[in-house]
């Protein structure tokens, strides 16, 4: 596969129209696209609400991204972590528990970098698949969550500094809006101009020639697992402090809606295809969708068959799935094996 | 295609793996043996130590709650052998297998609620199994939608209200009803169990989903029609699943949306404990009765001992990243 495409990109296309068709088989972000002029299409139609009570939406779209940022990290190299509902939950429940704000938001942010760490160890040193690994601890550390708090909502001693932190302050963008477009921004630089985010994609693609290439590959995981867990305290973080409370259970709405946004976004399961721009748009259309459902008395349960069924259709249409499924009836019409690897 | 050659390809590709009994590593035998001793272990620190455990009301308690997480179990590990790592979706499953019974079986009598019962164990299965094994995506992605998506359309036509069966009732009879100490619903784990078994050793289904699981290419170069087996190991579960609601109806006699929370963790756990690895190819549904068992006494002593639910939640996700290690350390001792 890699071999056509080398083919591919060694062509010299002169025309306009080919440079951009070019440019356009080369991004993963169609699908994102896609789902995002629909969503926007329908919405204007049947809930214009939604972009006129726009900073409702900047930060429901904010707090899906920001999750879902930090999924694409991960998953840029073939690994997932399922553990970043319960890192939310925690790290929020840590950071409500110690009386100081300022202290409370780095230990919170401490922990999440440590749960990355403990991730990134069991899927690059003991070498435990990355999907069961961190399910394990998404139920471990929801246990924690649940200790930790008492199985009850806490209070942050300083609700003060939380009032303060859901204003606006640069225009109409609150602090968590100007948070998240920092934390893409900073994604964006790292996945695309430096040397160790480029490697991220060399690690998702083949592992043993980036292996072999002299990637250091074992470290690249870890950071890729503390850069999810990170994300995903700041975004508990956050919540913590924007509510005054801290909910063991939280993160779990966000859970379904980070990974549709993250994989409708063109990020690659398997890894080694993606982009951060892609994620962007994914949870711009989903957070779009979400506040359109809550603005016009969608159900719950409504809600959460349409965003299931957005990542069912998300992770059944990746151009990979598509590909095995062409090539199964075609092997069917044409009476012979096709093999696929 | 002849079983025979079959096995000899899967053991040519499979060489490799053949060295891990030869190891000197303590490792692959704690994986493969440690369950019975743990277990043995576990049992009798409970008759010893804990108070109240030892009794035949406690007993046929912990019976009552293990046989639809067992149930669930059994089935589920033809999904894991598959190497497809587990159905997330079960915990949408059993709950409306079990809405189903009861508010059907209201209406229409208890085959009709069956047969319901069933059509939405085969749906799942449909699903499930399409896009695992045609569209190659995700298992773990794929339940974890479909659990919402289940959830969402159980919550949505049930209104998230509680269905309650008649107290006279054929389902009423049978949840409550015992042979000595064992509940009727023991013995329906321990059929299934046994059909299981069956026919993850001794049919060609079964056979074809543990080379599945070891080795996915040389199964399909065999010329065995992969996707099928993939909807077939999602059916299995499915149907356990579908078991497992009519059992927990019973048990209880109220069904609600949110009753089966937590099972795809407690069966992935009792498996992994078990002995059947996540890696695929390798495993049994003896072993995760046994894993069942350990996984039942443990939640038991905990509940017994007055140990809140984060502590449990915690042991058991502690516990499942443990077996896993195990496994995988054993997996690499034995390459070396």
């Amino acid at each position: 596969m890699s071999h056509n495409q080398t083919i591919q990109i060694g062509q010299r296309e002169t025309t306009l129209i080919g440079k951009l068709r070019l440019r356009l088989a080369r991004r993963t972000e169609g699908r994102a696209v896609v789902l995002l002029a629909v969503v926007l299409i329908v919405v204007s139609f049947t809930e214009p609400l939604v972009f006129t009570a726009y900073q409702v939406s900047l930060g429901r779209i904010a707090l899906i991204g920001l999750v879902a940022l930090g999924l694409t990290a991960v998953i840029l190299m073939g690994e997932l972590d399922l553990s970043v509902a319960s890192t939310l939950a925690v790290s929020g429940v840590v950071m409500a528990l110690i009386p100081d704000v300022r202290l409370g938001v780095v230990v919170a942010l401490g922990v999440g970098l440590l749960i990355g760490f403990i991730n990134g160890f069991f899927v690059a040193v003991v070498g435990i698949n990355s999907f069961i690994a961190t399910l394990g601890m998404l139920f471990a550390l929801r246990g924690l969550a649940f200790i930790l708090s008492d199985e009850a909502p806490v209070r942050i001693a300083d609700t003060d500094a939380g009032i303060a932190f859901g204003l606006a302050i640069i225009g109409p963008l609150t602090p968590r809006v100007l948070i998240f477009i920092l934390a893409f921004i900073l994604l964006q630089i790292f996945v695309s101009r430096v040397k160790a985010g480029r490697e991220f994609f060399a690690v998702g693609g083949n592992r043993q020639a980036a292996y072999d290439a002299g990637i250091p590959v074992k470290r690249r995981i870890f950071t890729g697992f503390m850069i999810s867990g990170f994300v995903a305290s700041l975004a508990g973080a956050i919540n913590t402090l924007e509510r005054t409370a801290a909910d063991p259970r939280a993160g779990l709405t966000v859970l379904l809606a980070s990974f549709a946004a993250a994989i409708i976004g063109g990020n690659y399961l398997k890894g080694g295809r993606g982009s951060i721009v892609g994620t962007l748009i994914g949870a711009t259309a989903l957070g779009v969708l979400q506040v359109a459902f809550t603005l016009s008395g969608v159900q719950v349960p409504v809600q959460e068959i349409f965003i299931g069924l957005i990542l069912l259709l998300a992770v059944t249409t990746d151009p990979a799935s598509l590909r095995a499924v062409v090539g199964g009836i075609r092997s069917v019409f044409q009476g012979r094996l096709k093999f696929q690897s | 295609m002849a079983k025979e050659t079959f096995t000899e390809v899967i053991t040519v590709a499979n060489s490799g793996e053949a060295d891990v009994k030869k190891s000197r590593s303590a490792l692959p035998w704690i994986a493969d043996n440690g369950i019975f001793i743990f277990t043995a272990l576990l049992l009798l620190f409970a008759a010893l130590f804990v108070d109240g455990f030892a009794s035949l009301v406690n007993i046929t308690d912990v019976f009552h709650r293990a046989a639809p997480i067992g149930i669930v179990a059994a089935g589920m590990t033809f999904v894991v052998i598959s190497g497809n790592y587990l159905d997330l979706s079960v915990v949408a499953q059993v709950a409306t297998s079990a809405v189903i019974m009861l508010a059907v079986s209201n209406l229409y009598g208890v085959p009709i609620a069956m047969l319901a019962a069933l059509g939405a164990a085969v749906l799942y299965a449909l699903i499930n199994g399409i896009a695992v094994g045609y569209f190659k995506a995700n298992a773990v992605i794929v339940t974890l939608s479909t659990t919402y998506i289940g959830v969402g359309v159980l919550r949505f036509f049930s209104g998230g209200s509680i269905f309650f069966g008649p107290e006279d009732g054929p389902i009423r009879a049978f949840g409550t009803s015992k042979l000595g100490p064992i509940p009727y619903s023991a013995i329906v784990l321990i059929i299934v169990t046994l059909v299981l078994a069956f026919v993850l050793n001794r049919t060609n289904f079964g056979f074809v989903v543990r080379s599945f699981g070891s080795n996915e290419s040389a199964t399909r170069l065999g010329g065995v029609n992969t996707g099928l087996v993939i909807i077939g190991a999602f059916f299995v579960t499915a149907l356990a699943a579908m078991v497992a609601g009519w059992v927990l109806a019973a048990f209880s006699n109220t069904a609600v949306s949110s009753m089966s929370t937590g099972y795809d963790f407690q069966a992935l756990a009792a498996i992994i404990v078990g002995g059947t690895s996540v890696f695929g190819g390798k495993g049994s549904v003896l072993r995760t009765l046994l894993g069942v068992i350990f996984v039942s006494v443990l939640t038991n002593v905990l509940v017994l001992s007055n140990i809140s639910f984060g502590y449990q939640q915690l042991a058991l996700g502690v516990l499942i990243v443990v077996a896993v290690t195990v496994d995988a350390l054993s997996r690499k001792a034995g390459k070396r």
